[in-house]
């Protein structure tokens, strides 16, 4: 319903192209850019004035054209911490720029002032500098930006920190006023930026966290309404970090810890607290370095992957657990099911999944299928899978979406109709098999295949 | 999206931490006619023979042992 809701209001807003409100300005910016992980999160709180003489209903946000990598994830909060929806928009006479729309829940009334908090996750958007790097060299990158905020208004003040995660910064760009106190860049205030300016914000540090990327991620949810859902996740993995340059040296690698820190050892994934029979192997078999944590309200899995990861090198692996249904899986009072889950799942801190495909399989003889998806995912054509004893075959719902963060692990739902009867579809069917058994038996137990003649018909 | 603190939790009919109990109980009686029938099957003579009992405990066997292996599937978990 809510995709078919959006549709709509994108239909309307398409035809009708948004045109900026010059009333509007933006009176402060604060921005901070968090560089710390393989992702770049910016979170701008935004002070929205209204120099005008109407209220304002909505304001828009605008896509930086150059800016390196893709928004893999935009949000905006209002002072209450409520989210505000966003919308992409055409703007009249600038076709080229991405905007959307963000509607505020109250109207801005003229002379008045509102807080909202915009985050934006950029993926792929550091870049290795240089971009192969020996096993012993430390790993840096450069991140593109822009000193003001990319903005359709003009903003009256605005200040930017840069938070970087170690305080060895090879270079930065220094448009003043700019100071650096620690691992954290400061720049501005800057004051009375018109819209649209840009001007290029260049950082070169040194960054050792993971450049992990899920490159393909295959989520299989199996539902039996026998009390158990099992799930099954094929991910590939691959270090997105700079190159390994020459050889790798394994008793290097064993001997000295502290210098190969842009390698992935190991990585830690949270599974549900009620996980259980939890399953880590690849295409050669069991992979027999994990630990399992039990924490208070979820499960902590270490994994380790067969090889520490370099530069430029991939793995692919399985993991699989299983989980009760009763956390996920609902009766409406008109008998309905329902069932709620991810639609992805943790796989590593600050992870960035490329690509994922979600499989749901369905108990055998649902109909009436409804899917409610909490953002907007690609749905796939159905297909059908056969499991264990089955002979009628499940409908299996494919959802698909690329570029993902972890902002976008939440709840889809599924609705179906299902009679409880057909649990007893499985037994009866063993029970016929074996009985068809019998009945050969007794059969076979009448049927004389003996050469000799035999007594009873010489008797008579 | 529904509200899941309107909806009411979906139980299975048999609880899971039963599932081994089960297995046993209900194999033991599956096996046990099985043994019968066979044993019958192959004790009796043409004279001896009644069509009525091996078909009842034919019944009772494939009945007992087609439950008894369901249960035992879900209790290695293979959720049927």
């Amino acid at each position: 319903m809510i995709i078919l809701n959006t549709f709509l209001l994108l239909l309307a807003t398409a035809f009708a192209a948004e045109e900026v409100n010059t009333y509007l300005i933006f009176k402060n910016v604060d921005r901070s850019i968090d560089l710390t992980s393989q992702l770049v999160k910016i979170t701008s709180t935004i002070t929205l004035e209204n120099a005008g003489k109407d209220a304002i209903k909505n304001f828009l946000v605008v896509d930086e054209p150059k800016a390196n990598g893709k928004v893999a994830y935009r949000g905006v909060k209002d002072s209450a911490k409520q989210d505000l929806n966003l919308l992409p928009v055409q703007v009249e006479g600038n076709d080229q720029k991405k905007y959307h729309k963000v509607i505020l829940r109250q109207n801005l009334e003229p002379g008045r002032t509102a807080t909202v908090v915009l985050e934006e996750i950029l993926a792929r958007a550091l870049e290795p500098y240089p971009s192969s790097i020996a096993q012993k060299e430390k790993q840096l990158v450069r991140y593109f930006g822009n000193h003001y905020m990319y903005s359709p208004y003009t903003v009256a003040k605005q200040k930017t920190e840069v938070v970087l995660s170690l305080r060895s910064v090879e270079n930065y760009t220094k448009l003043k006023p700019v100071t650096q106190s620690d691992n954290v860049i400061t720049y501005g205030p800057y004051t009375d930026v018109k819209p649209y300016t840009e001007d290029q914000l260049i950082v070169h540090y040194e960054n050792n966290a993971p450049f992990l990327t899920v490159t393909n991620l295959h989520r299989l949810i199996e539902v039996s309404h026998w009390g158990n859902i099992a799930i099954e996740e094929e991910i590939e993995i691959k270090h997105t970090g700079a190159k390994l340059k020459g050889p790798f040296s394994r008793y290097d690698y064993q001997r000295d810890t502290v210098n190969s820190q842009h390698s992935i050892k190991s990585y830690v994934t949270v599974l549900p607290a009620t996980a259980h029979s939890i399953y880590y192997r690849d295409s050669n078999g069991n992979i027999s370095t994990s630990a399992v944590k039990h924490r208070k309200d979820w499960i902590e899995l270490e994994l380790r992957p067969r090889f520490p990861l370099f530069g430029g090198w991939q793995s692919s692996y399985t993991l699989g657990y299983s989980v009760p249904s009763y956390q996920y899986l609902y009766r409406t009072a008109e008998g309905q099911n329902v069932l709620t889950m991810r639609f992805i799942d943790h796989v590593f801190d600050d992870m960035y999944v490329e690509d994922v495909t979600t499989s749901i399989v369905l108990p055998v003889g649902v109909s009436d299928v409804k899917l409610v998806t909490p953002y907007q995912v690609e749905r796939l054509r159905d297909d059908v899978k056969y499991k264990y004893l089955d002979n009628m075959g499940r409908q299996v719902l494919r959802l698909r979406r690329k570029d993902l963060v972890e902002h976008h692990i939440q709840d889809f739902e599924i609705t179906y109709s299902w009679q409880p009867q057909l649990l007893l579809h499985e037994p009866l069917m063993l029970s016929l098999a074996l009985f068809i058994v019998f009945l050969a038996v007794i059969v076979w137990v009448r049927l004389d295949f003996s050469l000799g003649v035999p007594e009873h018909s010489k008797k008579e | 999206m529904v509200d899941p603190a309107k909806l009411s939790r979906y139980v299975s009919p048999v609880n899971p931490s039963v599932f081994p109990h089960l297995t046993i109980v209900l194999l033991g009686i599956g096996v046990f006619f099985t043994a019968w029938f066979f044993v019958y099957e192959v004790t009796s003579t043409k004279k001896t023979r009644s069509l009525k009992k091996e078909l009842l405990v034919a019944l009772v066997a494939s009945i007992f042992s087609g439950f008894g292996v369901l249960f035992l599937l879900l209790s290695v978990g293979i959720y049927v």
